[in-house]
């Protein structure tokens, strides 16, 4: 064949990279390739965990483990492959974390293992590299459960030595073996039941997949750190945040709930998304998925109906949002914006028992809430699912509720996480501390001065009495509102202002300086305005302040400080 | 352990905590084989079929602990698969029982060579 002729008709054409061999400075940006976009791609492989197993997430362990080898050869000028990809085996070695960790750095051990000794990386060596890499990962477990990283590294390694027959070129086996590994990916379902059950594919072999799709992207010259498609954790949907820029063509709201047929082809999902709204987000737990999507007027069923093709409708919601915008910006403008945690840095995490609660929660700077309080106390898996995916190891927790602080000290058993407790009774109190966090500082120091605030703030409490009780010599009738201070019964009234006014003597207010309240969800401004404006009379020397709690059953919480 | 309910005693024998542990152990990457604790030390390379064997439940009347003797594939992070064993083992007993588990200790006893660099 005429020389020209060949040069045109070859694949080299494609990717301008294609021209140079595989050295080891070639390789080290391969490699590096591979975090980014791992890293890119990191929560879409965490939220494919199927065992809350509390080992850190497969996506964040896989990273570090891949930071560890990029960290080995930052610095590193070496041309010869055999030595820079045993550095890279070296670094993946000792920065392993968890399972898909030590599994990855044994598939770089074997990899590294076979390029001993040699300058450039061709397509004999690659194939032969994988199929060392595969034999290492296997002997390092005794049953191997198929339907895992494993399984694809196998697969990975079975088709780059089919398609060697083809050609020689690793630029091309590259890109055979990053198709093999995603339909291996998408098979791990049918090999292993419990990632069926749960409707996902492995966590560790995604992983896997992206790490080799990282480096084929470079080579195409494909971005690397954005994410095309993904899903996030049901807790991390940030619905409030998306009403804050509503476009013209964005009138409807719909969130649905599914469980789909078949494992999601997520990219496929929101490409199809695209055509019908904007603003997609995609959510994933507690065993359903969860698609949320803005779209215009007279298209509202569109995404229903086009979900009802993949799989089982549990819940669909439609909302006007023209309408819901309008109401939020005429209400308030705040939004929930709770403030995003670093590794290392103290992620806190507040039960909140209304939703006006937690707003003021979150312009504290909390990075989690929980819904709940008296009478709906959250479990210790709501609990333990609100930090678990927080990206830091440090965690601090406040109840807010004496009832709710057992359930918490269950929550911080079942985790690695370094759990503190801050035994926070009472809203006021949770509030008091949270003042006191430094997010960077040392969690002990900073534990020990959030506790100690804790006493130095008064709790005032008003709601109905259930049933007629004297308790420490209040007579209290069934129907009454019931004052608490600290916890304790104090007084009963048959109206709320008298109630509030006699709770703030009996709490001495006018030896402090500033009282709070948080109305509940029963009460109105109008009338709290009108009791705020007779404590303003009764204690002129007070500062006084009134908050949209929005919490049930209690008319009134009162910080006293 | 011993559950009282209106119906009677439920008791739970260390002998099934271990088996649940040893399943999760072999599970777990890294770790080749389960080795007696009181065999002497030249030749711990027995891998036991027997979950008592590499495995030591304790019980005093609140806490449950658990140590395992391991042996490991040689050329994985050590540390990183005796953590992940700890956890693994943690949370399957702690799921099959309802019990809190204080304490997992993992007693690497050898290492398997299958290849040296």
């Amino acid at each position: 064949m005429d020389p020209e002729e060949q040069e045109k008709t070859s694949p080299a054409q494609l990717y301008p990279m294609q021209k140079y061999p595989i050295d080891g400075q070639v390789f080290k940006s391969l490699v590096e390739a591979s975090l980014t976009w791992l890293r890119t791609n990191q929560q879409t492989v965490n939220v494919l965990n199927v065992f809350p197993v509390p080992d850190g997430d497969t996506g964040t362990n896989m990273v570090l483990t891949m930071q560890a080898a990029c960290d080995e050869i930052a610095t590193s000028a070496e041309r010869n492959i055999g030595k820079l990809t045993r550095m890279v085996a070296h670094g993946a070695l000792m920065g392993a974390r968890g399972n898909s960790g030590v599994i990855l750095s044994q598939l770089w051990r074997g990899f590294a293992r076979a390029l001993d000794n040699f300058e450039i990386l061709d397509g004999n060596l690659l194939v032969d590299a994988l199929h060392q890499g595969r034999n290492t990962a296997y002997k390092g477990v005794v049953r191997p459960v198929e339907g895992t990283i494993l399984t694809v590294a196998k697969d990975v390694d079975a088709e780059a030595r089919h398609y060697l027959a083809d050609t020689q070129d690793p630029y091309a086996i590259l890109e055979r073996i990053v198709s093999a590994a995603d339909a291996s990916v998408i098979r791990t379902p049918d090999l292993l039941p419990v990632l069926k059950e749960a409707g996902v594919v492995d966590a560790g072999g995604k992983g896997l997949y992206f790490i080799l799709e990282g480096m084929l992207r470079y080579i195409k010259g494909l971005p690397l750190d954005v994410t095309t498609a993904s899903i996030q954790p049901l807790a991390a949907m940030k619905m409030e945040n998306a009403l804050d820029n509503i476009e013209p063509g964005q009138d409807y709201e719909v969130v649905v709930d599914f469980h789909p047929n078949n494992v999601l082809d997520v990219p496929q999902f929101y490409e199809d998304l695209q055509q019908i709204g904007t603003s997609i987000q995609l959510g994933e737990g507690d065993g359903i998925y969860r698609m949320h999507i803005h779209v215009p007027a007279d298209k509202e069923n569109v995404p229903i109906n086009y979900i009802k093709s993949l799989g089982i409708v549990h819940k669909a919601t439609i909302e006007n949002l023209r309408a819901q915008v309008e109401q939020f910006q005429h209400e308030q403008g705040s939004l929930l914006q709770l403030t995003p945690v670093e590794p290392g840095q103290i992620a806190t995490v507040v039960v909140a028992p209304g939703p006006g609660i937690a707003r003021v929660f979150a312009s504290l700077g909390v990075s989690a809430i929980v819904e709940g309080g008296q009478t709906m106390n959250p479990s210790t898996l709501e609990i333990l699912n609100a930090f678990d995916h927080l990206p830091t190891d440090q965690v601090f927790i406040l109840p807010n509720n004496k009832n709710i602080i057992l359930a918490a000290q269950s929550a911080a058993q079942l985790t690695v996480k370094h759990v503190t407790i801050i035994p926070s009774r009472s809203v006021p109190q949770g509030m008091a501390a949270m003042m006191r966090l430094v997010p960077t500082g040392n969690p002990e120091e900073i534990a020990a001065e959030m506790i100690s605030v804790l006493s130095d703030v008064e709790t005032g409490e008003i709601t109905v009495a259930t049933r007629s009780v004297e308790i420490d010599g209040v007579n209290v009738k069934k129907g009454q509102l019931i004052c608490m201070l600290n916890g304790k019964l104090v007084l009963a009234s048959n109206n709320l202002k008298s109630a509030a006014l006699g709770l703030l003597s009996k709490a001495h207010a006018d030896h402090f300086e500033l009282v709070t309240l948080f109305y509940g969800a029963e009460v109105s401004r109008m009338e709290v305005d009108a009791i705020a404006d007779s404590i303003r009379k009764k204690f002129p020397e007070l500062d006084l302040e009134v908050q949209d709690g929005g919490q049930p059953h209690y008319h009134l919480i009162i910080s006293i400080e | 352990m011993t559950e009282e309910s209106q119906l009677g005693r439920v008791t739970i024998s260390p002998r099934a905590i271990a088996t649940i542990a040893y399943q999760a152990t072999r599970q777990s990457y890294g770790v080749v084989g389960l080795t007696s604790k009181n065999l002497m030390e030249g030749i711990t390379q027995v891998i036991v079929k027997d979950p008592t064997h590499g495995i030591e439940v304790k019980y005093d009347g609140q806490k449950i602990s658990i140590d395992i003797y391991v042996i490991i594939e040689y050329g994985t992070r050590i540390k990183s698969v005796a953590s992940s064993v700890s956890n693994t083992v943690k949370f399957n007993v702690e799921k099959a029982l309802g019990m809190p588990v204080e304490q997992v200790n993992v007693h690497v006893r050898g290492l398997r060579v299958s290849d040296t660099d």
